[in-house]
């Protein structure tokens, strides 16, 4: 389980986002969505330690060791094959060369990259280097998976098809998530809780939606539960007032 | 090879043949004066000559020597003095405004003063070129660590990584990737620094047989001198190409992207 609590984040002294608590329970999977600038980004950073937060903190059961962080870039080591990237913290923990490979080798196969172990990031493609990507983290084996939009910059296809894979695979291991995306849909196909965040600076948490579509879920059906389009609706107006875009509106 | 690149390297041995042989021409009529210029084949026979007698290695050796201890010197002087101001603000504050000033100025002429500290022997030509390289090195490692990708070094971090594994992992292969592109010019340095110190003062190499060719007016063989500098350095350039494609092979290695 990921509590964060009153977290409070900034640059200087200038608060980006204030006092935000949420909870992503042991097996479930949580979103934050919210406007550009929200810090949603700097919340899975804190969560992560990559930045040091003003105020508040954060309860993580398990420890560092149990958290997974896929980056919105591959952030693949360019000089690295799919397999030593994927081999690299399973190195950092200890593992010999010869069963960090082995494992690697393993993962990638578990993701479609059977035979790709050898290419370099350059020789493969966006979805390719994405799987790798994941491999590497879920190759660690985490209870935690941090995700800041990590499909953001694949075509619709690929993007679903990987998205689906994921959330199988979450669904399957029990895995606790936090995504952070711009995309409400997505967010209500995949999760248990959303959680939307106010126009930054100083970005509050303004709500949070319980998502009671059953799982297992696939992607195309669950767009289809009476319950998504009313509440993806609920979640549209809030975000606009979030972003004062009613207003905006309601004045032109 | 494909064709198109096929096509720009015969038009251009064309290009150089006819200009050869224009020179030539133009030369055997008289057109051009020898004394000042003298034909292409007058310029070859003074270069097979120089073989033939072997009067040429010593200077050779004398050069090669020079260029190549001076291009490991300053490789080795610049990584270090790269590393340690990219680590350490301190390092950097003293050395960042030397190297700035020794970028700015033409560090050739610190030639007459290498031969006055360290006499007209190899030692006066190797800290020539190692002076050139080490400049050049030094800002290549220095802002290949500052503009390192912070991606790259977040991921590393998320993965449990510790400073240890950030430099074998990011930090050193990023430099490798700099001090690589930079290796061609530095090659280039290292053989600019050796000649020009054999031209100051030198009782051998390449530079000192150019400048021989001068005080005599000889210019067939400065013609052929220039043309084996230029020969030389253009094998070296190649070699230093070879090692950098060879070491950033994850650059060069060509793509078999497929869809995912």
């Amino acid at each position: 389980m990921l509590r964060v609590s009153g977290l409070t984040l900034g640059y200087g002294h200038e608060p980006i986002l204030e006092e935000v608590s949420l909870e992503v329970p042991t097996g479930k999977f949580v979103s934050l969505v919210g406007p550009s600038g929200s810090g949603k980004t700097s919340i899975l950073r804190a969560v992560n330690g990559l930045i040091a937060p003003l105020g508040g903190g954060v309860e993580l059961n398990g420890g560092s060791d149990s958290l997974g962080f896929l980056f919105q870039d591959d952030a693949l080591l360019p000089w690295r094959t799919a397999r030593e990237n994927v081999a690299l913290g399973l190195r950092i923990r200890k593992y010999s060369k010869e069963s960090a490979e082995e494992e690697a080798d393993t993962w990638l196969q578990r993701l479609g990259l059977e035979g790709f172990g050898k290419r370099f990031p350059h020789e493969l493609s966006g979805g390719q280097r994405k799987r790798v990507a994941i491999a590497q983290i879920l190759a660690l084996k985490p209870k935690v998976l941090l995700m800041d939009e990590p499909f953001a910059s694949l075509d619709a296809i690929v993007r679903t098809r990987i998205t689906q894979e994921l959330l199988n695979w979450v669904e399957r291991e029990h895995l606790s998530v936090l995504l952070v995306t711009h995309d409400l849909e997505e967010a209500l196909t995949v999760s248990d809780t959303v959680y939307l965040l106010s126009q930054g600076p100083r970005a509050r948490v303004v709500k949070s939606y319980d998502v009671a579509i059953p799982r297992p879920r696939d992607i195309f059906s669950s767009r289809k539960h009476p319950e998504f389009n009313p509440l993806l609706e609920r979640l549209w107006q809030d975000m606009s007032a979030a972003m004062n875009l009613s207003e905006v509106e309601s004045k032109a | 090879m494909n064709r198109s690149v096929q096509n720009v390297a015969v038009r251009r041995i064309i290009a150089l043949a006819a200009l050869v042989l224009i020179w030539e021409v133009l030369s055997r009529a008289g057109i051009i004066n020898p004394f000042y210029a003298p034909a292409p084949s007058a310029v070859l026979r003074v270069v097979v000559s120089l073989f033939v007698e072997r009067t040429i290695f010593t200077h050779l050796e004398a050069t090669f020597a020079a260029s190549l201890v001076g291009l490991a010197i300053g490789l080795a002087l610049g990584i270090g003095l790269g590393f340690a101001a990219a680590l350490m603000p301190w390092v950097a504050d003293v050395l960042e405004p030397i190297m700035m000033l020794l970028n700015a100025i033409p560090r050739v002429i610190l030639a007459p003063l290498f031969v006055i500290w360290l006499g007209i022997e190899i030692s006066s030509k190797i800290a020539l070129a190692v002076v050139l390289v080490a400049v050049l090195i030094f800002f290549a490692v220095y802002n290949g660590i500052k503009d390192v990708n912070q991606l790259l070094v977040d991921r590393v971090r998320t993965l449990g990584g510790g400073r240890l594994v950030l430099l074998r992992e990011v930090y050193i292969p990023s430099v490798t990737a700099w001090v690589l592109g930079s290796l061609k010019v530095a090659v280039g340095f290292a053989f600019t620094g050796a000649c020009v110190g054999e031209f100051v003062a030198a009782t051998r190499g390449l530079g000192y047989l150019l400048q021989f060719a001068q005080s005599t007016y000889n210019a067939a063989l400065t013609m052929a001198l220039i043309f084996l500098i230029m020969a030389f350095v253009l094998i070296l350039f190649f070699c230093a190409e070879a090692v950098e494609h060879r070491l950033l092979r994850w650059r060069y290695r060509g793509s078999k992207a497929k869809p995912a």
